[in-house]
């Protein structure tokens, strides 16, 4: 669990990306290869490449290469739409914040 | 920092974010703290700035101990997103304890704490503490819930925060 506690900057920045939240649902359903999602999510191979890598460093997907095609399926991190959840709301507390400096910027004066 | 794992079985879960699953955000604004507690107590005042642009309704928002609010937002995609939760602790200008969950993660819920500090020149820290559950714990809470009433509940829920912040 302690290792976990260190790379939440790499599980965020994995799942802040709509793509790579879509790869985590799809694979959430069943595996698949690199060519199966790029073609999923219509982009290259080499572009789908990098989303995979990203979301196998942050654990929450891990790769198998069997012959020439390599599949990809959830990683060891059970929790993976949880801390997609935690990430985002993570995010949207911060979002929050800046967007609460903003009102209170601009009602400066408005009130007693 | 421990690992979770010192005390009950509600605790043991793996866990992917830092302190197991509490997040910590901090402003500090150059307003009254009479305006913020404004901006997060008026659903009028919420409604400007909760949704981030994105159109905020309102459906319910209680501020009260036991109080329920519903927010509903509209993502300019057309997209809506629900939360809601119960108010815990109101403590005017103060602190407001709330839970938290959105439609998409039923059952994972968030223990929501804000707090409010005049720093004495007209500027205000907010702090926020957010702590997640799984549904296996808050449906453990629940059931002791059901067995022993709400202030038990409550006092379970008081232990396993304190025994976090203990950590």
């Amino acid at each position: 669990m302690v290792q976990y506690s260190s790379d939440l900057d790499t599980v965020f920045t994995a799942v802040a990306d709509g793509t790579r939240r879509g790869i985590l649902e799809r694979l959430g359903r069943r595996e698949a290869s690199i060519s199966e999602l790029a073609e999923q999510f219509e982009m290259t191979l080499t572009g789908m490449k990098k989303h995979v890598q990203l979301l196998e460093d942050a654990g929450l997907v891990r790769t198998q290469k069997i012959g020439r095609v390599r599949t990809c399926m959830l990683g060891t991190r059970r929790l993976t739409a949880e801390a997609a959840w935690i990430a985002r709301y993570h995010q949207m507390l911060e979002a929050q914040l800046d967007s609460l400096g903003e009102f209170l910027e601009r009602t400066k004066g408005d009130q007693p | 920092m421990t690992t979770a794992t010192r005390t009950g079985t509600t605790m043991r879960h793996t866990l992917t974010t830092p302190t197991d699953r509490t997040i910590r955000v901090e402003r500090i604004f150059d307003a009254t703290r009479d305006r913020v507690w404004r901006a997060y107590t008026e659903p009028a005042l919420v409604a400007q700035w909760w949704g981030r642009g994105n159109t905020l309704v309102i459906e319910k928002m209680e501020v009260q101990r036991g109080g329920h609010w519903r927010y509903v937002e509209h993502t300019p995609d057309g997209e809506t997103h629900g939360f809601e939760g119960r108010y815990r602790e109101v403590t005017p200008q103060d602190r407001i304890v709330r839970t938290f969950e959105w439609d998409g993660m039923p059952g994972h819920t968030i223990l929501e704490t804000v707090e409010l500090t005049d720093l004495g020149d007209g500027r205000t820290r907010v702090v926020g503490t957010s702590l997640f559950f799984t549904p296996e714990e808050r449906d453990g809470m629940l059931h002791s819930g059901m067995e022993g009433g709400m202030a038990q509940s409550y006092e379970a829920l008081d232990r396993l925060l304190a025994e976090r912040r203990d950590r």
